[in-house]
């Protein structure tokens, strides 16, 4: 499958500025910064608060963002004329996630500013956001695949936002149900788990458990996104 | 181009259908709103068909110059912009965004999506029903232009659409597939029902009997907005209405001679004192514009052109 940049390009710059006219999608930069305000003179916020708003941003930005531009490609039926389109599967999906990438980056960027936290282990730090945007980006897409218009999207990230910002709160009651361990193994849970570890030590033994399971969770969504969106584009 | 047929229990909703596709003959199939999806779902291939459906919606918040330079870049082409918009007659709205476009040009904007394409093949659905006149006019030349290095279907259920730009026009129904000779049928009438109409009509001379739901009615000719010849039955539109006649468009064009009626095509007759435009599609096709609330429109032959100027002493 080809892969040109000029098309990924294209894309870009066109989503990019579908979004900015959109505000109803693009309002949605403020909610993450406008939480960080409200924590940052909080002395007694401590890092599970910092996580879970970190995985707020990943749920309600990353994936919601890229679910409403593939729904609403889908609602209009441009999606379908992109696929005719000497366009490949890879160029779209770069191309979008591309812009959400840029996006999530720039509003991590400041909420991490803003909170004024300087994680101890800046490349670990680094690779798990990273980690993070891609594999929220996946499940964007995903959401955005099985919905229909720009309403069902919206709606359809309520489930990953319960479900994977949520997983740490779980873990709370893992003392009366035992089945809930396995939320320990939810990328949110383990992003949590990586700014505790790395509070008290930066060494790569104790750092590379968290990453290796985002990792493993990245490269699963990532092959389940690209998989749906050939079999849609098989479907139309 | 073959289909094999679809059945649908039991009952067959696409017979087999066989037509010939080639460059610069653009192919116009007749059908109705479900046929028209089964066929749609034929051309899956997205090597060989560009499939532009009805609903083909678009990138409502760009700009006309930014969407064409999206279409320019992930179409791999390397045109400037600035000659297509010049070209497509979109330079003047080139800053204006695609939503705030009347709808009639938004449709066109969207059409203009086919010329794109990289596939041999494009496949129209509807492309002339949402487009006012001059989107019509505009579309018609771009896709002319298109049709000379590539296979263009168009898929409608409106004759008058077909007409435009198709010079083989199919009708496909339950009855099966066939070209539709846009001819009137003479020898098609039931003989014995003719004799009988002649025998009434020497009565009541002046007045054009029609039929509808079974019942008889007669009409003074200068109601008569146009007459046209559908696959064998003659057809009288009066204020936008139609009226099944049992006579020949021969017959109709010798009795109606003196009432300012012109056998305008092979399968029409207009009644002149009611066309208020001659509409020129491109050099060689026309369409003549009557004054009825409809907004009705009726084909005129090129050969019938210079007859009708003389006539209307042009």
């Amino acid at each position: 499958m080809s892969i040109s940049l000029k098309r990924i390009q294209a894309i870009f710059i066109k989503d990019y500025k579908e979004f900015t006219r959109n505000y109803a999608i693009s309002i949605m930069v403020l909610f993450p910064i406008v939480f960080a305000l409200l924590y940052r003179g909080n002395e007694s916020a401590e890092m599970g608060t910092y996580g879970f708003l970190y995985n707020f941003t990943f749920a309600m930005l990353t994936s919601f963002i890229q679910a409403c531009l593939i729904a609403e490609e889908k609602e209009r039926n441009t999606l379908r004329s992109m696929m005719m389109t000497p366009a490949s599967t890879w160029d779209v999906l770069i191309g979008k996630s591309a812009l959400v990438f840029v996006i999530s980056s720039a509003v991590l960027a400041v909420v991490t500013y803003l909170l004024g936290s300087e994680p101890a282990n800046i490349g670990a730090f680094l690779i798990a956001n990273i980690l993070s945007i891609i594999l929220y980006s996946a499940l964007g897409t995903i959401c955005g695949l099985f919905s229909k218009t720009l309403l069902e999207a919206s709606l359809s990230v309520f489930p990953v936002l319960i479900l994977f910002t949520g997983a740490p709160f779980g873990l709370l009651l893992v003392d009366d149900v035992p089945l809930l361990k396995v939320l320990d193994y939810m990328p949110s849970s383990q992003f949590i788990e990586l700014l505790d570890v790395m509070q008290t030590t930066s060494a790569i033994g104790e750092v590379a458990k968290p990453l290796l399971i985002m990792l493993a969770w990245t490269i699963v969504l990532t092959v389940v996104s690209v998989v749906m969106y050939q079999k849609r584009l098989k479907d139309e | 181009m073959k289909f094999q047929p679809v059945y649908q229990n039991g009952h067959l909703l696409l017979p087999p259908i066989e037509f010939e596709l080639t460059v610069s003959q653009s192919v116009g199939i007749i059908t109705d709103v479900q046929r028209k999806q089964l066929l749609l779902n034929e051309f899956k291939d997205h090597s060989q068909f560009y499939v532009f459906r009805a609903q083909q919606g678009e990138y409502m918040r760009l700009t006309i110059e930014e969407l064409v330079t999206f279409l320019v870049r992930v179409s791999g082409r390397s045109e400037p912009v600035a000659a297509l918009l010049d070209y497509f007659s979109l330079k003047d709205e080139r800053k204006t965004k695609v939503r705030d476009l009347p709808s009639s040009r938004k449709m066109y904007m969207t059409l203009l999506r086919v010329y794109f394409a990289h596939q041999p093949t494009l496949v129209l659905e509807e492309p002339y029903f949402y487009l006012e006149e001059q989107e019509r006019r505009q579309f018609k030349r771009v896709l002319d232009d298109l049709s000379r290095n590539k296979n263009v279907l168009i898929i409608t259920s409106n004759l008058e659409d077909a007409i435009i730009s198709c010079d083989t026009i199919y009708r496909l129904d339950g009855t099966g597939f066939r070209q539709l000779d846009i001819q009137d049928s003479e020898e098609d009438q039931p003989g014995a029902q003719e004799k009988e109409e002649q025998d009434q009509v020497n009565i009541a001379i002046q007045k054009i009997l029609t039929k509808r739901n079974d019942k008889v009615i007669l009409f003074d000719p200068p109601e008569i907005d146009f007459i046209e010849s559908l696959e064998g039955s003659i057809i009288v539109h009066v204020g936008g209405e139609l009226y099944e006649c049992a006579m020949t468009l021969t017959e109709l064009e010798h009795r109606l001679l003196n009432f300012g009626f012109f056998r305008c095509h092979r399968s029409y007759i207009v009644n002149l004192q009611k066309v208020r435009e001659i509409i020129t599609w491109t050099k060689n096709s026309y369409s003549l514009r009557l004054i009825t609330g409809k907004d009705a429109v009726v084909p005129l032959s090129r050969s019938k052109l210079q007859e009708l100027k003389s006539l209307l002493n042009i």
